[in-house]
């Protein structure tokens, strides 16, 4: 039980989005409530227009007009600045996306480097670092080739090498192997799990079932809902509780008194 | 922080080479403005440097008294652009020409007359030349220099006459004219002196000495029906302390002969200067006007192009604020980015007015003016463009939200 002792990564408590006003109001996500300690490699699946990636950009701070209480390490959102928000996003977020989004008109090297800007560090040492992380990912030989002279693979590898070169401990990836056939997309969640085992919190985005194999915990969601939750699941079996809707409040509640007790 | 600056010149560098010749008509738009703004200040900087050396070459001890009141205003710049030859009358007399005389420090004192008439030789003296009556002590005040033969002295004929370098050339052909005749005003002249060529003709004596024929101040006025039209009376101190005392003298006098109306100005130093460089700074103020049409319309050239930037870049806006970037990172990455196209044409038209500058000055005859003002002036100029036109591009920039942003495609 000492894992509950530092509080959760991110909680979540009754999160809303809502798209449009009055008749047309509409909620992409409707009263999630979730909570994700350090080192989880969280799974989302889904069918299309569920909320997945609605709610991945809100975990990455990206969307900030929400109803609800989300708290990231402990801290409630709403009360970060705008500017420490960045911070963060700089710092312990990595961002893998599901369309690779690099920048088109810079080449590799430079597209890794480009989270350290807002680290300040110099131009130098960017390009040490990220020359460093590419290597990891055998992309050394292509450093100064720009994004469109890559494969799909390849170029999702930089996006992950991207996403890790801040040595984020968080990482927020959204669909990453959508666009790759499984040869390529075996390689990445070899990655990802990688990245796991070395503490890492990892939050995917999927439509694959067979990549939740990789995940320590797999959520699926409906129309803006957690519909089944792996880990509540079998909390709730261990508690023998009803069998479907989870509620992850149950869990919460230990999360927060442990969290009371350490203050 | 700082690295953060020189990350966003690098990326300002790199984006703006791209687009190589997006930029480069970007930054035409303020290099043009920026260039008219150098030649003018260039040029009006060196034209009325000259007149303000002239009178410090001088010695500073030199005072001129003109007829009737100088308007310092501006408005009176129309007639200004003429060399005041033609004042109907002249408020000055003989009579004051006697009572400065009898000031006491005063070294030297020449009136100035300037006659209009035909000069003749062996050709016409084309228009523009002058006939100048003065005293023989002109030539220690103004500093007039002989090439050959002598200036005008109480011991010579009345006859005699000094003349131009230039107008010498136009009359007879040569500048070797000693001896030989020249008709002004159906009177003959005999030259006994030519002038060195002092090629400046804006001076404080409006009068283009290497175009002109000096006679005495006498027989000047016999020429004119015998009436005296002095449109200038130039004087020197024996020192500069006593220039000062002088002037109330001289002041006090004259009012005294003028039955205490205050017709005439006694003037010193940079007020000399001053008709002709307010001339130059009305014409230079006009210039800048124009010039600051083009700045602003360059100004918008570089609005327009960095909201079409902004525009392209949307999906990197929102990848860059998704990896970390706050709005103000955002914000100076883009206002860089245009301050650094409005700097690149400052610098440019910087140099294309230099060029432009003593292009012309070739055609003039003083060089245009080179100093620290007016490279600062350029910077200033194009700086405050870039923020002032860059600032909403920017703003908008920053204000963009990262998952609309993101959803944009290349």
């Amino acid at each position: 039980m000492s894992e509950t002792k530092i509080p959760p990564v991110i909680r979540l408590k009754d999160l809303k989005k809502r798209f449009g006003i009055g008749d047309a109001e509409n909620f992409a996500l409707n009263g999630i409530d979730l909570t994700i300690k350090k080192g989880e490699f969280v799974a989302i699946m889904g069918p299309s227009g569920c909320g997945k990636t609605t709610l991945l950009n809100i975990l990455g701070l990206l969307d900030q007009s929400i109803d609800g209480d989300y708290e990231l390490d402990g801290q409630p959102v709403v009360s970060i600045s705008k500017r420490r928000q960045a911070r963060i996003r700089s710092r312990q977020i990595g961002f893998i996306f599901q369309n690779f989004n690099l920048v088109s008109r810079l080449n590799v090297i430079e597209n890794v480097a480009l989270p350290l800007i807002y680290k300040g560090i110099t131009r130098t040492k960017r390009l040490i670092i990220a020359s460093d992380i590419l290597r990891n990912f055998h992309l050394n030989e292509r450093e100064y080739y720009m994004p469109h002279q890559l494969s799909g693979g390849q170029i999702q590898r930089v996006a992950i090498a991207r996403a890790l070169v801040n040595e984020p401990s968080i990482i927020l990836a959204d669909e990453p192997t959508g666009n790759l056939d499984s040869r390529s997309s075996h390689v990445i969640m070899e990655e990802l799990s990688d990245l796991h085992k070395r503490g890492n919190t990892i939050i995917m985005v999927t439509h694959n079932p067979r990549l939740t194999t990789y995940a320590s915990r797999v959520i699926t969601m409906t129309d803006g809902k957690i519909e089944t939750d792996t880990k509540t699941t079998i909390l709730k079996r261990k508690t023998s509780k009803a069998k479907h809707s989870p509620n992850p409040r149950h869990h919460n509640k230990r999360a927060s008194k442990s969290r009371g007790n350490k203050k | 922080m700082r690295f953060l600056l020189i990350n966003h010149v690098q990326n300002a560098h790199q984006s703006l080479k791209n687009s190589r010749i997006r930029s480069a008509l970007t930054m035409l738009g303020i290099a043009i403005g920026v260039a008219s703004v150098t030649t003018i200040l260039a040029l009006s900087g060196g034209a009325s440097k000259i007149v303000s050396d002239q009178v410090n070459s001088l010695g500073g001890n030199i005072a001129v008294i003109r007829p009737g009141v100088t308007d310092q205003s501006m408005i009176n710049i129309n007639s200004q652009i003429q060399p005041n030859h033609n004042y109907a009358t002249s408020t000055l007399t003989e009579n004051d020409i006697l009572s400065i005389k009898d000031t006491p420090h005063i070294q030297a004192v020449a009136p100035i007359m300037v006659l209009s008439g035909s000069i003749k030789a062996d050709s016409m003296a084309p228009i523009g030349s002058s006939i100048v009556a003065s005293t023989p002590q002109l030539a220690d005040i103004s500093d007039l220099k002989l090439s050959q033969g002598q200036f005008l002295d109480d011991s010579v004929n009345q006859n005699t006459a000094v003349i131009g370098t230039q107008l010498s050339i136009n009359v007879f052909g040569t500048e070797l004219s000693l001896g030989k005749t020249i008709t002004i005003r159906g009177q003959s002249f005999v030259i006994i002196g030519v002038l060195k060529t002092t090629n400046n003709p804006i001076n404080y004596n409006s009068i283009d000495f290497d175009n002109a024929v000096i006679i005495n101040f006498a027989y000047g006025k016999t020429l004119n029906q015998k009436v005296t039209q002095i449109q200038q009376i130039n004087i020197k101190a024996d020192s500069i302390t006593n220039l000062s005392q002088i002037i109330i003298d001289i002041n006090k006098s004259l009012l005294k002969n003028h039955a205490g109306e205050k017709d005439f100005s006694v003037l010193t130093g940079d007020q000399i200067a001053q008709p002709t460089s307010q001339l130059f700074y009305a014409i230079a103020g006009a210039m800048t006007t124009i010039a600051a049409v083009s700045l602003v319309v360059g100004g918008i050239g570089i609005m327009n192009i960095m909201l079409v930037t902004v525009a392209e870049r949307t999906r990197e806006i929102g990848i860059r604020k998704a990896l970390g970037a706050s709005n103000s990172d955002i914000m100076s990455q883009f206002l860089i980015e245009s301050l650094s196209l409005s700097i690149g044409g400052g610098v440019i038209g910087y140099i294309i007015g230099y060029l432009l500058a003593f292009g012309t000055s070739t055609f003039l005859t003083f060089d245009p003016i080179i100093n620290w003002q007016i490279a600062v002036v350029a910077i200033i100029i194009s700086a405050v463009m870039g923020t002032l036109f860059g600032l909403y591009p920017a703003i908008r920039a920053a204000r963009k939200d990262p998952i609309e942003s993101l959803h944009q495609y290349d």
